[in-house]
């Protein structure tokens, strides 16, 4: 391989916008990780007298807020860390953050103003019958907020796939001439990663485009109503693909900070190509396994929802996971924040993706589709999976600005709350999965006694919070003494 | 195609007379036996049965008396699925038109014999030989699986409150009011409810599949929709792609093409022109 030079140095100006995307994403991960706390507090069973409507308007923030947040500061992370190797517009991360930022107050404010209880997937034609729950504006700010996020998000994504086409050619940037053994570049797994990913991400968002157009088609009087399936199908098409999409995102971080900690590279070879590639071809089917509770959906498409999923997570994870325990395998390697929080991560993917395999496996899935085992699998390997991830990364990249020596003491504990008090929250979710208890109630009826009660028993491992409050304040306080410098 | 004209068939002159005698007032020849229509009926709700309300509920199995003779309702849904509508035969709106398109249904779909169509008369004044002369009217006379008759009108009322059928006199117009129900029962149990003035050949196969037991999947959607996924075939219950799922593919699609037109020009340019930032090496 023909190896082209990359920098050993992040241009200083994405440092500054990358830090924002950092100062946005640590302000709103308490707040949206509140409103879990909120929703846990009035399963059990407390402040019973709360309306209803309140819990599923509190949903709706948390979800779309979560996934959101997530997404940003992934690609946020993913596009500082790149830039040693390709150079991504400063501008359009900033016209995304401003836009995100618009976005972001649009949603607030058709969720906590306007009581819009529709949840992430906004399942069509539901936001068009409220009832009187919500006003009418309140649906349209979703999708206004939606179109100026999908807008903004899709530009941004076109910008690292057009910085990389700046350096790399389609096959290359896809590392295929380590599969053909064809002369070619040294392609760093960062760049591979990015490219299956963002390409994964424009797909997702243009589903959401065709869904804005064909819902803005029938509610501006077009004359013709939608299939609901089919929205369904693009909704999840879009979900979906953009809540995988993060978790590679916060892949694409361990595997370019990983090996400053070991001291040992991690270099593309055909089992990493092959493994990305893997994923580029399934992922665009994967997400066919929400659908399972649609019987409208064809047999085949069931089939192939259940076998994309089951082979989407083998070769990127397999090959993630057991790379990640090669490159730390007696490697020397200092535990300190940065690595451990990267290494937990992919902890988390690895069990979180065992449950949600189990989930989508359609006979499982028929038992479990609305029990509370969906949260569990989606918090462990999103809450204990790509956040650790991009926390590890983060606060990697505030010590190394900063060049503050790391208080391994604090370190410990914060990472021994977030492991306590996550796998508690994350066990209180499974063993109500397990009992059956059902997702998305706002209270529990008589008949499901178990789920206050192990709503009540997640409460106690508020301890995350405590992990949570010491990363936010010296992971802040890093950020802003690297903002003034 | 040819518009259709009413013809004046003798069982039509018949059903005509009669319905003229009693909108004049002149008292139906069977003389004092049975309940005059003002005495009978089933109040009518605010809204058309909700369908929810009354899938699952126990149909009576009350006596029905046909020309043939007097049958059980339960001997008949033994039999096979059970589709049941209530008319009377001195009906000037909406039942004769009904029954019509309920052959029409059944001749299109040509369903087995095991399929019992019951058609029963709630007008306390109607007879099996008038229901005898429906049936010859609409040509299924003798026909296997076709059982028009009429039943005690305490049965008849039971019926009806079990099946959310409502019907009332209007000593105005000298006619019942009530609506069109069509019913699916399964062994004794309310399978389905299909309210509306007509009935096609789909919701008819529909009806029928449920009440054997089958699973409906998915029922087409009422209206105009721009684009549907999968079309649906209404007798065999199988999905088929539509064109709309084209719509599907439009993302990889997109994306793809963008995918090209970005990387359409390959480069080999160096990073570090900016101004150069902090080195991230760990700590």
């Amino acid at each position: 391989m023909n190896d082209v030079a990359a920098t050993d140095t992040y241009p200083a100006q994405m440092t500054r916008v990358t830090l924002y995307w950092v100062a946005v994403g640590l302000v709103l991960f308490p707040v949206l990780a509140i409103l879990g706390l909120v929703m846990r507090t009035l399963q059990a069973g407390f402040f019973a007298a709360t309306p209803p409507e309140w819990f599923y308007a509190v949903m709706t923030l948390h979800g779309l807020g979560m996934v959101g947040v997530w997404f940003v500061a992934g690609l946020a992370a993913m596009s500082f860390l790149l830039a040693r190797y390709v150079r991504p517009s400063l501008t359009v991360s900033w016209i995304a953050l401003g836009m995100t930022a618009l976005g972001v107050v649009m949603l607030v404010a058709a969720t906590l103003v306007g009581k819009l209880g529709v949840g992430w997937y906004f399942l069509y034609p539901l936001p068009f019958f409220s009832e009187g729950t919500w006003p009418d504006w309140a649906t349209a700010a979703l999708f206004g907020a939606l179109a100026v996020l999908g807008v903004a998000w899709t530009v941004w994504s076109g910008d690292v796939l057009r910085a990389i086409a700046g350096r790399y050619r389609l096959s290359e940037a896809l590392g295929w001439h380590y599969l053909s053994g064809r002369d070619g570049p040294d392609v760093p797994p960062i760049v591979i990663i990015a490219t299956v990913s963002c390409i994964g991400v424009l797909a997702g968002l243009v589903a959401a485009v065709v869904i804005l157009l064909l819902i803005g088609w029938e509610v501006l009087g077009g004359g013709t109503a939608n299939d609901a399936l089919l929205i369904k199908n693009l909704t999840f098409y879009f979900g979906h693909m953009l809540v995988n999409i993060t978790m590679y995102f916060g892949v694409a971080l361990v595997y370019e900070i990983m090996p400053a900690y070991t001291g040992r590279p991690w270099k593309t070879n055909t089992l990493v190509v092959l493994s990305w590639n893997t994923v580029l071809a399934l992922v665009m089917f994967a997400y066919l396994h929400h659908l399972y509770m649609d019987f409208a959906q064809p047999r085949w498409l069931q089939v192939l929802g259940q076998l994309s999923s089951y082979l989407v997570s083998v070769p990127a994870a397999v090959v993630t996971i057991f790379s990640t325990l090669v490159l730390t395998y007696r490697s020397q390697m200092g535990w300190s924040l940065a690595p451990t929080l990267l290494y937990l991560g992919v902890m988390g993917w690895a069990i979180g993706g065992v449950a949600a395999v189990i989930d989508s496996t359609i006979t499982v899935n028929q038992a479990f589709h609305n029990t509370l085992w969906v949260p569990a699998h989606f918090h462990t390997y999103y809450l204990m999976g790509v956040v650790l991830m991009i926390l590890g990364g983060v606060y990697h990249l505030a010590v190394a600005l900063t060049s503050e020596a790391e208080n391994v003491k604090r370190s410990r504990v914060m990472a021994a709350h977030l492991v306590v008090g996550g796998y508690g929250l994350m066990l209180s979710f499974y063993l109500a999965g397990a009992d059956a208890v059902p997702r998305r109630f706002a209270a529990y009826p008589m008949e499901v006694a178990n789920g206050p009660l192990l709503a009540g028993i997640s409460l106690v491992f508020i301890i995350l919070f405590g992990g949570l409050g010491l990363y936010l304040w010296d992971t802040g306080r890093l950020c802003v003494r690297a903002l003034r410098a | 195609m040819r518009p259709r004209v009413a013809r004046l068939t003798p069982a039509t002159a018949v059903a005509f007379a009669a319905a003229f005698l009693a909108a004049a007032g002149v008292p139906p020849a069977a003389g004092a036996g049975p309940p005059s229509p003002a005495d009978v009926g089933v109040a009518a709700p605010d809204e058309p049965p909700d369908e929810a309300r009354y899938v699952s509920r126990e149909v009576p199995d009350i006596a029905i008396r046909t020309v043939a003779g007097e049958i059980p309702l339960s001997a008949l849904w033994r039999r096979g699925p059970l589709v049941l509508t209530m008319v009377f035969t001195r009906c000037a709106g909406i039942c004769s038109p009904y029954l019509r398109a309920l052959r029409r249904a059944d001749e299109a779909l040509d369903l087995p014999d095991d399929v019992q169509r019951v058609v029963l008369s709630f007008d306390p004044r109607d007879t099996p030989d008038d229901m005898g002369r429906t049936a010859e009217h609409l040509d299924v006379a003798g026909r296997p699986g076709w059982v028009l008759g009429v039943a005690a009108p305490a049965d008849v009322d039971r019926l009806a409150r079990a099946l959310g059928f409502w019907f009332e006199w209007d000593e105005g117009r000298r006619q019942f009011d009530h609506p069109a129900l069509l019913v699916g029962v399964r062994e004794g149990r309310v399978a389905r409810l299909l309210v509306g003035g007509s009935v096609n050949a789909a919701r008819l196969g529909e009806v029928v599949r449920e009440a054997r037991g089958q699973f409906i999947a998915s029922y087409p959607l009422p209206g105009d929709v721009l684009f549907r996924c999968f079309d649906y075939d209404p007798v065999t219950g199988a999905p088929t792609l539509a064109w709309g799922a084209l719509v599907l593919l439009v993302p990889a699609l997109g994306t793809t093409v963008t995918t090209l037109v970005l990387f359409r020009k390959p480069g080999r340019r160096r990073v570090g022109a900016r101004q150069p930032g902090p080195s991230l090496r760990a700590p």
